[in-house]
């Protein structure tokens, strides 16, 4: 396998502090959000199915990082890492979990199709390979309105051989639209892993082929997430073209909370684990900001806090009426 | 990525050439035939005895020199430009001229012929080959595929889950692009912001080749050439053959308007069938005694084709609700009811049938109603 990049010791962003502790921040919510969610659809709370982005938050956060608020995402089934990351408030993202009224999407969506275009999420969305397109649509429309705004499309490796990942990435190359196209490759598409689907080391390899460049990264280094999301961000807004970005990394959980995920060796599991990308970026603070257990303990009680204000808040929210299931499937 | 070319646009050698004199005078000779049957298909058109016809002008040095490298066993997947390379793998040609004359029986392949029906839907065969290709390698047998399709099916999202599907199960099968420069009135240069179809071969990890799609020689060599890897379970192989269409994208089309007529001569690929010609006299292997009897051979042959779907029984216009539902829903038959009713009191004379409501002259006083223009819904 081709070895994906790190950040070198010499640190090729000069992330400031704030900007660092933001960061990290981001991170931590996504990981207790995910934690917090996977309790509660164990006890039988939650309805629909869960996929969590365990073990994954440094491609969301790096990503994301590299955005403005204006700037737009497309999500998948595995979204709700992005969709934080990008600013999403947690109380209406468990509200839309719980299918109540005050969710993201008054709780008809549920976790696979939250959507804010204030936040410029374009939604999360159930069908694996159709968020590629979507941004590429957006990018269209960011070239027609001149504006210079940027839309992400996120997918996972299981997209990577549908043909909606072929047409959206080869108009977004013809056309130079503002676009990033990030793809988190988790090894997995559900139980197939991917040799047994792709004969190429690396997804890079496909970027030739659209005449577009094409990058891979070590999915679990935020600061190397953050890094190439940057470059492809500038080159996107400097009316450049799209770049295809390869993030590796890995689930920590199934690929839905329940699965026993027979189809993977423990050991692969551990491996992973000891690659966490909070810890490892919390090490890349240390040495290079300023970063102490006292700030980790900060961050950590204020997120868990916000989580208990959030789970409260979507509990003691109205459920959404049955009749109110068919008002937003046509407009 | 390199151009292979084994003559160059004089027809002189560029490199050792991929077969005999022999086999070479035989690959000219079905050119010429090719040429001829497609020039008598438009002249058809025109006067209107076929329908719609899509002319494959320009690229019968693909059309043969892909085909001739097929053994018999070997299946070709053309698409509705590629009926050249199917008479080649040996379609009959009146089921070729009886496909443009928009008949329900034809393009028929006799069992022995490996030659599936036309792909008018833009890359719907490509993973069709990939499937043919792997349940051929899983049942043991040492045959191929061969499929066709152009520059615009690259951009398709079926291209794309066709050909990763082959390579990663290694699947026999040969995709060859004819790069003809234009997708209807798109350009190339809008297809795809890559340099070229080729390198895409990398992106799933499958071998790749570029060749001039004009030199007949070349393309036989290339497509040889990936057949055998195929067949060694060496996985498939993308090809992408340079070449031109002459023509318009059908008999029902303009190319005036989208693009420039010198355009041709600027790409100076060359006529494929004169660079051949050319090669074959510089080595004394073709002259005007071979030329003409070639033609005659062609003629004759494009000839006996016409006559024998001129001589078919006037189709049943019933037959555009043949092969559509293997269990036809009830709206489908009461469809086909309304439908052979209208035309029948249609065709009554003096009838008020919806005939007599179309614009179209003849039609109250009975004309012949299938004809008739607005005469149906
Ligand atoms: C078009 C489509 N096909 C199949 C599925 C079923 N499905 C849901 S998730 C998934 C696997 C996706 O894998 P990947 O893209 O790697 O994302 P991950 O789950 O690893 O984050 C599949 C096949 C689907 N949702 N959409
Ligand atoms: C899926 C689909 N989309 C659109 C069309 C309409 N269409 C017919 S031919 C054609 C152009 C195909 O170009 P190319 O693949 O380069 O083949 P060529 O006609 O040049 O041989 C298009 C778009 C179609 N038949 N099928
Ligand atoms: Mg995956
Ligand atoms: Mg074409």
């Amino acid at each position: 396998m081709t070895r994906p990049k790190r950040s070198d010791k010499k640190g090729e962003t000069r992330l400031d502090r704030t900007t660092a502790l933001d960061l990290y921040t981001r991170m931590v919510r996504i990981r207790q959000f995910e934690e917090k969610a996977a309790r509660l659809y164990e006890q039988g709370l939650l309805p629909g199915f869960l996929h969590s982005s365990v073990g994954q938050e440094a491609v969301a956060v790096g990503v994301c990082g590299a955005l403005r608020k204006d700037d737009y995402i497309t999500s998948t089934h595995r979204g709700h890492g992005h969709i934080i990351a990008k600013g999403a408030g947690l109380d209406r993202m468990f509200a839309e979990l719980y299918g109540r009224e005050t969710g993201f999407n008054r709780g008809l969506g549920g976790s696979m199709h939250i959507m804010d275009f204030e936040l410029g999420v374009l939604g999360a969305n159930g069908i694996v390979g159709a968020g590629i397109p979507i941004a590429a649509g957006a990018g269209l429309s960011i070239q027609l309105r001149g504006t210079d705004q940027v839309a992400v499309a996120f997918f996972g490796d299981g997209a990577i051989n549908t043909g909606a990942f072929h047409e959206g990435i080869n108009l977004a190359a013809i056309w130079d639209l503002p676009c990033v196209f990030v793809c988190e490759n988790n090894l997995y598409a559900e139980s197939t892993p991917q040799e047994y689907v792709l004969r190429i080391p690396a997804l890079t390899e496909r970027a030739r082929g659209y005449g577009i460049p094409g990058e891979l990264v070590d999915g679990n280094d935020l600061v190397a997430v953050y890094d190439a999301a940057r470059r492809a961000v500038e080159r996107a807004r400097a009316g450049k073209g799209p770049t295809l970005l390869e993030c590796r990394t890995y689930r920590w959980y199934g690929h839905y909370i329940g699965d026993p995920a027979v189809y993977r060796p423990q050991e692969e599991v551990e491996y992973w684990k000891a690659r966490d990308p909070i810890p490892r970026f919390e090490a890349w603070m240390k040495e290079h900001v300023g970063f102490d257990d006292a700030d980790r303990e900060a961050v950590w009680q204020a997120v868990a806090a916000e989580v208990e204000a959030a789970v409260k808040f979507a509990e003691e929210s109205p459920l959404t009426p049955v009749e109110a299931a068919l008002d937003c499937v046509y407009s | 990525m390199e151009l292979l070319r084994v003559i160059d646009g004089e027809g002189r050698p560029l490199r050792e050439a991929p077969c005999t004199d022999e086999d070479a005078r035989a690959l000219l000779e079905r050119m010429i035939f090719l040429r001829a049957f497609d020039e008598r298909a438009v002249a058809l058109q025109r006067q209107g005895r076929i329908g719609t016809y899509a002319p494959y002008r320009g690229m019968e040095a693909c059309q043969a020199g892909a085909a001739s490298a097929l053994s018999p066993e070997d299946w070709l997947l053309p698409t509705y430009r590629d009926h050249g390379a199917a008479m080649i793998h040996g379609l009959p040609v009146e089921e070729a001229l009886a496909y443009w004359a928009g008949r329900v029986e034809s393009y028929r392949a006799p069992a022995e012929v490996n030659v599936f029906p036309p792909a008018v839907p833009i890359a719907t065969q490509i993973p069709h080959a990939a499937g043919i290709g792997w349940g051929l390698r899983r049942a043991g047998s040492a045959a191929a595929v061969l499929c066709f399709f152009g520059d615009g099916a690259t951009s398709e999202g079926d291209f794309h889950e066709g050909i990763n599907f082959a390579g990663v199960f290694r699947a026999p099968v040969v995709f060859f692009c004819q790069n003809n420069g234009y997708a209807i009135s798109v350009p190339f240069s809008r297809q795809t912001a890559a340099a070229s179809i080729a390198v895409r071969a990398a992106g799933y990890g499958i071998a790749g080749e570029r060749v001039d799609g004009n030199d007949a020689l070349a393309v036989l060599d290339a497509v040889r050439r990936a057949l055998q890897r195929a067949r060694e379970g060496g996985g498939p192989t993308l090809i992408e053959a340079l070449t031109y269409r002459v023509g318009p994208h059908t008999t029902s089309d303009d190319p005036s308007r989208y693009r420039d007529p010198e355009e041709a001569q600027r790409l100076a690929l060359g006529d494929p069938l004169e660079r051949l010609r050319r090669y074959l006299a510089g080595r004394g292997a073709w002259d005007e005694a071979d030329e003409a009897r070639a033609q005659e051979a062609a003629r004759a042959r494009v000839a006996a084709a016409v006559r024998a779907v001129e001589a078919m029984a006037p189709p049943d216009p019933a037959d555009i609700f043949a092969h559509v539902y293997g269990a036809e829903p009830l709206f489908f038959q009461e469809q086909r009811r309304r439908f052979l009713a209208e035309l029948e009191s249609a065709a009554r004379p003096g009838a008020g049938g919806p005939a007599a409501r179309g614009p179209a002259p003849g039609g109250a006083a009975g004309g012949p109603a299938v004809r008739t223009e607005g005469g149906g819904r």
